[in-house]
């Protein structure tokens, strides 16, 4: 199956998407913690995710990148700024509002711990849509499945199943529900490569090919060129941007960037 | 080592918290009933070494003759009358006073004799010997006045200077003046019974008893005195003086405190059981957790021995802090108790807390000797953890899978096959009674080790079941609970086997009780299919009370009643042996009185023959046609055996007609006389009938077999409430065990609570995930619980008596159940708050 997914040289990709940003962050800002141990892990970010695009956010560790994330998913809220997520402005919303959105909106991959370890890996996929009480869709399942080849591992438990599978469960999860946005932290950070080309082959394809909007953070310049765009975080700001990144341009930035 | 151990304890101080409440509740139990028997104890002593105080030297009947107090039964346990006057007679002696007790009925309000059983007559006098205390109005000294114990003369109404009637011996009734109210101390018969206090003199009069139980003396010096006395006493009395006396009585009364000691005491231990069993589990637990850090001590250089002594420290730390507690507890238990005992009870004087270092001592050692035991286990797991485990990356804590190994299985099927045939042996082969019981007793005890051997494997399967409604009606998060519940078998099957326990034993008690209950019920139908019965009270001076002959007839004339049966009986001797002979009305036979007839017919029994109790036939060697002797007032008669009868039954061993028992013995009025409501007639309009026949005669009482039943289901239900209150600490210990283990658990799986919440799982839908877990684990012991104690009720009832009738309370065993069920959601109260608490992002970065 991994012919499916050989990578698709930089820069080939469909043109820019003309659609409506899927996530937008304005002027958002993150302070944890007060007084003289306030740590400002945001300064005002103000950055959009267009819908159907694969963007990375790069950056030294600490710079951000996470609480980024989780801000954009709506896991944590903002100390000030605005996030939109779709037409739904999520900042100041309530908790159980928050949960309905993510539920419905949105899709996670995480680094590790991604699976609850009492649920097959089936259960474990369709986990979202059962909490929003949807029917699964059995035709997109069978085709979500077989696209991440997990077809005679789903009624395994995770803890049966290698790295690999187990963050290719989670992307399957993510898919299944068609969220509005995937978001990822670090999906291949635990993975050798050949597990990670997997991973983020099926990531790109899935932009390509079925229409989902993904954004990842990532540490790794050949990961991050999967990708159609590239953020670079640095001490809580936005600094540069890529657009068709290829390692070596990537690499180069980091460089810059001092990381 | 020790300040690794110290710190563990600080780090896991809230975990540990609760495994210090379960070991405080218990030993606060424990120590409350120290506290509180112990301050009942020393109440008593002042008490008495007050009363004793008044006297110089005393005497008694020897002291191992009696072994309750000096005056049950007449003779041996009482001081003749003339030693009273040796005694006055000595020189120095300045005043004496023969204690007479006795009975003398007293007549209530309701113009029948008080109580089930005559109340007691005493003498009081008005001199220095004067033992009671005249709580109001002032002692008798007239031949025509009396006090009574505050108690009986509230309940009856009776004001100081209220005319009341007292019965003497011979049933005469005599008229008193109420002069005073007296407290006749802790004395359990008066106590139960009521007192009345009349003069020395009169008490004589109206007790027929002429001699003293106790002689109290006044003069001088108590050692010569007492050498004195001793020498007119001779060697079958004992003469104390006041110190040895107060001594004595205080004896005497103390054995109900240690009885009431030694009952507490067995709950407590049963506590402490389910105690450990939670102990355990944390400690298991904790360790799990922290592997790493244990391995990683390894690594750093820390022998086994240091690991294994690190944890036991540690549980010996919990368990001081604990028991310290514990105390504490119990002090506060004692005193609300004694409290409340105090405000319906003034007998029982308490006026300080008594801890004794006894109290101390035991509290402490058991707290912390049980808290270090049970981490013995689970120290020993600590050092099997490698050195490498630390750098394995994480585990995750139960595979979910649990396979019943070799030696689980071996004691599964020994303990499961001895015990279930040890209760079937002693339940349906053996012969009814105490040996049958313990041996069911045993074959609990067996068939639940094996139930705790096996419970890991029956984790699975009984989560399933007992989480299949909440999974289907609560969706996702009733479907994670179930896998929760089951991940970690070991873990649920001892937090779950510690409300078993309990529960086991409150279902056990609630069948017994039910079973007796129905028994009783059973019994009373099938033997006395009567709606009334009248007697006498029930007296130890007269052995044979006689109701009038008059009332039978009375009772026929009515048209409400119907079916008058008379009983009669009478001592009389069989060969060399006293045996009860005892006829009834003819009608009766083989209608209100039919026992079961093992050979023979009742119907023989015509003149010149009689009818043998089976019993008594077996150790006779009678069967049918043989010939026996009877002594009657008319000199031996023979008489035929025409029936051997068995079962419960009230006749008399020996049954005779009723025209030969009057030509045997004379004319003689019956023990008891049964009534039945005439067909169609108002039951309410029958008991008037019947009160109005028995009202000339005071001494007569009329029981309805109603009120017998509500009698006998009240006092069950009161057993059973006691017992129930007393077993629900092993149950509330269980709980934090419960809460315990998830708390553990919540923390264990912070990571994976985060994520559930990241996919979209709400607050609530978490907490009910938590609840719907510990209702499931509170069910599977509740259930194994019920099982159990249901199956042992049966068997227990079975091996009691012939006779014995086996009732299931439904209403009990669902209400139990559906009780632990709440008191599960109630133990994932603070869990299941911290869970949904927790920061989604933190958990997932730093989990
Ligand atoms: N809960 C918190 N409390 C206080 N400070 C925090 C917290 N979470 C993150 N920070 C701080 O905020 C800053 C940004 O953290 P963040 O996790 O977003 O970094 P990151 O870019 O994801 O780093 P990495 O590449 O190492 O994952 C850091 O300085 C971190 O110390
Ligand atoms: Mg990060």
């Amino acid at each position: 199956m991994t012919s499916t997914f050989t990578p698709v040289p930089p820069g080939s990709g469909a043109g820019a998407p003309p659609a409506p940003p899927a996530v937008v962050a304005t002027e958002v800002a993150k302070v944890y913690g007060s007084g003289d141990a306030a740590v400002h892990a945001l300064r005002g970010v103000s950055v959009s995710f267009a819908k159907g695009a694969f963007t990375a956010i790069m950056g030294p560790s600490g710079s951000g990148k996470s609480t980024l994330m989780h801000c954009l998913a709506g896991l944590d809220t903002v100390t000030s700024g605005r996030v939109t997520l779709g037409e739904v402005e999520i900042t100041g919303l309530g908790d159980r509002r928050l949960t309905l959105l993510r539920r419905e909106r949105v899709g996670f991959v995480f680094q590790a711990f991604n699976l609850v370890p009492t649920l097959t890996a089936e259960q474990n996929i369709l986990l979202p849509l059962e909490l929003a009480g949807k029917k699964p869709d059995r035709d997109w399942f069978d085709q979500v499945v077989e696209v991440v080849g997990l077809r005679d591992r789903l009624s395994h438990r995770p803890a049966e199943l290698s790295g690999g599978q187990q963050q290719r469960v989670a992307c399957a999860r993510a898919l299944v529900s068609r969220p509005e946005v995937i978001f990822a932290d670090e999906p291949t950070g635990n993975l050798d490569s050949r597990s990670g080309a997997e991973v983020l082959g099926f990531l790109r394809s899935s932009v390509r090919e079925m229409g989902r909007t993904i954004v990842m953070v990532t540490h790794d310049p050949v990961a991050a060129s999967y990708a159609d765009r590239v953020v670079f975080l640095r001490d809580g700001r936005i600094v540069s941007e890529l657009a068709r990144p290829t390692p070596d341009a990537v690499l180069d930035q980091l460089k810059a960037l001092g990381g | 080592m020790l300040k690794v151990s110290l710190a563990g304890v600080r780090a896991h101080r809230l975990r540990l918290m609760l495994t210090g409440l379960a070991i405080m509740l218990g030993v606060g139990f424990i120590a409350g009933t120290f506290v509180l028997t112990d301050t009942m104890q020393a109440g008593i002593d002042k008490k008495f070494a007050g009363s004793a105080s008044k006297v110089d030297v005393a005497v008694l009947p020897k002291k191992g003759k009696v072994d309750v107090l000096p005056e049950e039964g007449p003779g041996g346990d009482r001081v003749p009358a003339d030693l009273l006057t040796k005694i006055r007679a000595l020189p120095g002696v300045t005043a004496v006073h023969g204690l007479v007790r006795g009975e003398a009925p007293l007549i209530g309000k309701d113009g029948k004799v008080y109580g089930d059983s005559p109340t007691r007559g005493l003498s009081v006098t008005d001199g220095p010997l004067q033992r009671y205390d005249i709580v109001a109005g002032k002692a008798p000294v007239a031949p025509d006045e009396a006090v009574l114990d505050e108690r009986t003369a509230k309940r009856n109404g009776f004001k100081v200077g209220a005319v009341i009637r007292v019965l003497d011996a011979k049933g005469a009734e005599h008229r008193f003046t109420l002069t005073g109210l007296a407290d006749f101390g802790v004395d359990s018969e008066v106590g139960f019974y009521g007192g009345v206090g009349f003069t020395p003199a009169t008490a004589v009069r109206m007790t027929g008893e002429r001699d003293p139980v106790e002689i109290d003396v006044l003069g001088g010096d108590q050692a010569a005195l007492r050498d004195a006395v001793a020498a007119v006493a001779g060697a079958r009395y004992d003469v104390l003086t006041s110190r040895a006396l107060g001594d004595r009585l205080a004896d005497a009364a103390g054995a109900d405190t240690k009885i009431i000691r030694t009952g507490l005491l067995i709950f407590g231990v049963v506590s402490m059981l389910v105690s450990a069993l939670v102990i355990y589990n944390t400690f298991a637990i904790l360790i799990a957790q922290r592997m790493r850090e244990m391995a990683l001590l390894r690594c750093v250089g820390a022998t086994r021995r240091q690991v294994f002594g690190g944890v036991l420290l540690e549980s010996a730390v919990v368990g001081l802090a604990g028991s310290l507690a514990g105390l504490a507890l119990g002090v506060v238990l004692a005193a609300g108790l004694l409290a409340l005992v105090g405000g319906m009870n003034a007998e029982i004087p308490t006026d300080r807390l008594t801890l004794t270092p006894t109290a101390v001592a035991v509290g402490l050692t058991v707290g912390i000797v049980v808290t270090v035991l049970s981490a013995l286990l689970p120290a020993r797991a600590a050092t099997r953890i490698a050195p490498v485990a630390a750098l394995r990356s994480e585990l995750e804590p139960g595979g979910g899978r649990f396979r019943l190994g070799w030696p689980r299985r071996i004691l599964t099927v020994l303990f499961g096959v001895l015990g279930v045939g040890l209760a079937l042996l002693g339940s349906l082969s053996m012969d009814k009674g105490e040996t049958a019981m313990f041996v069911v007793a045993a074959g609990g005890a067996l068939l639940f080790l094996a139930v705790i051997a096996l419970m890991p494997a029956l984790v699975r399967p009984l989560g399933g079941a007992a989480g299949a409604l909440p999974a289907r009606l609560t969706g996702v998060p009733g479907r994670l609970a179930v896998a929760n519940a089951r991940r970690t078998p070991r873990r649920t099957a001892t937090t779950t086997i510690a409300l078993t326990i309990g529960v086991g034993l409150m279902s056990l008690f609630a069948v017994v009780a039910a079973s007796g209950q129905a028994t009783v019920v059973a019994n009373l139908e099938e033997q006395f299919p009567v709606d009334f019965q009248l007697h006498t009270q029930f007296s130890s001076a007269q052995t044979d009370p006689e109701l009038p002959p008059a009332l039978a007839a009375g009772l026929r004339a009515r048209s409400e009643l119907t079916g008058v049966v008379e009983m009669r009986r009478q001592e009389a001797r069989v060969g060399g042996d006293e045996v009860e002979v005892g006829t009834a009305t003819p009608a009766a036979f083989g209608r209100l009185l039919k026992p079961p007839v093992r050979s023979g017919s009742l119907a023989d029994l015509k003149t010149g023959t009689v009818a043998v109790n089976e019993t008594i036939a077996k150790h006779q060697g009678l069967a049918v046609g043989d010939t026996l002797r009877i002594g009657t007032g008319r000199g031996q008669v023979p008489l035929k055996v025409v029936a051997v009868f068995g079962g419960e039954t009230s006749l008399s061993s020996y049954v005779v007609p009723e025209s030969d028992f009057t030509r045997y013995f004379g004319a003689k009025g019956p023990w008891t006389i049964y009534v039945n409501v005439r067909p169609g007639t108002d039951p309410e309009r029958a008991l008037r009938a019947v009160e109005q026949v028995a009202q000339p005669y005071p001494t007569v009482k009329a029981t309805s077999a109603t009120a017998v039943k509500e009698q006998f289901t009240s006092a069950f239900d009161t057993m059973l409430m006691i017992f129930g209150g007393l077993l629900g600490l092993a149950v509330i210990i269980a709980l934090f065990g419960i809460a315990n283990t998830l708390s553990l658990s919540v923390v264990e799986r912070t990571r994976e609570s985060a994520l559930l919440r990241a996919l979209g799982i709400t607050r609530g839908q978490l907490r009910l995930m938590l609840s719907v877990e510990a209702v499931i684990m509170a069910i599977i012991g509740a259930l194994t619980g019920v099982v159990l104690g249901v199956a042992f009720g049966w068997a227990a009832t079975e091996s009691m008596a012939d006779s014995s009738v086996f009732a299931l309370p439904y209403g009990q065993i669902v209400g139990l159940m559906a009780l632990a069920g709440l008191a599960g959601l109630l133990a994932a109260v603070l869990p299941a708050r911290r869970a949904a608490r927790t920061s989604v992002v933190e958990s997932l970065s730093h989990g």
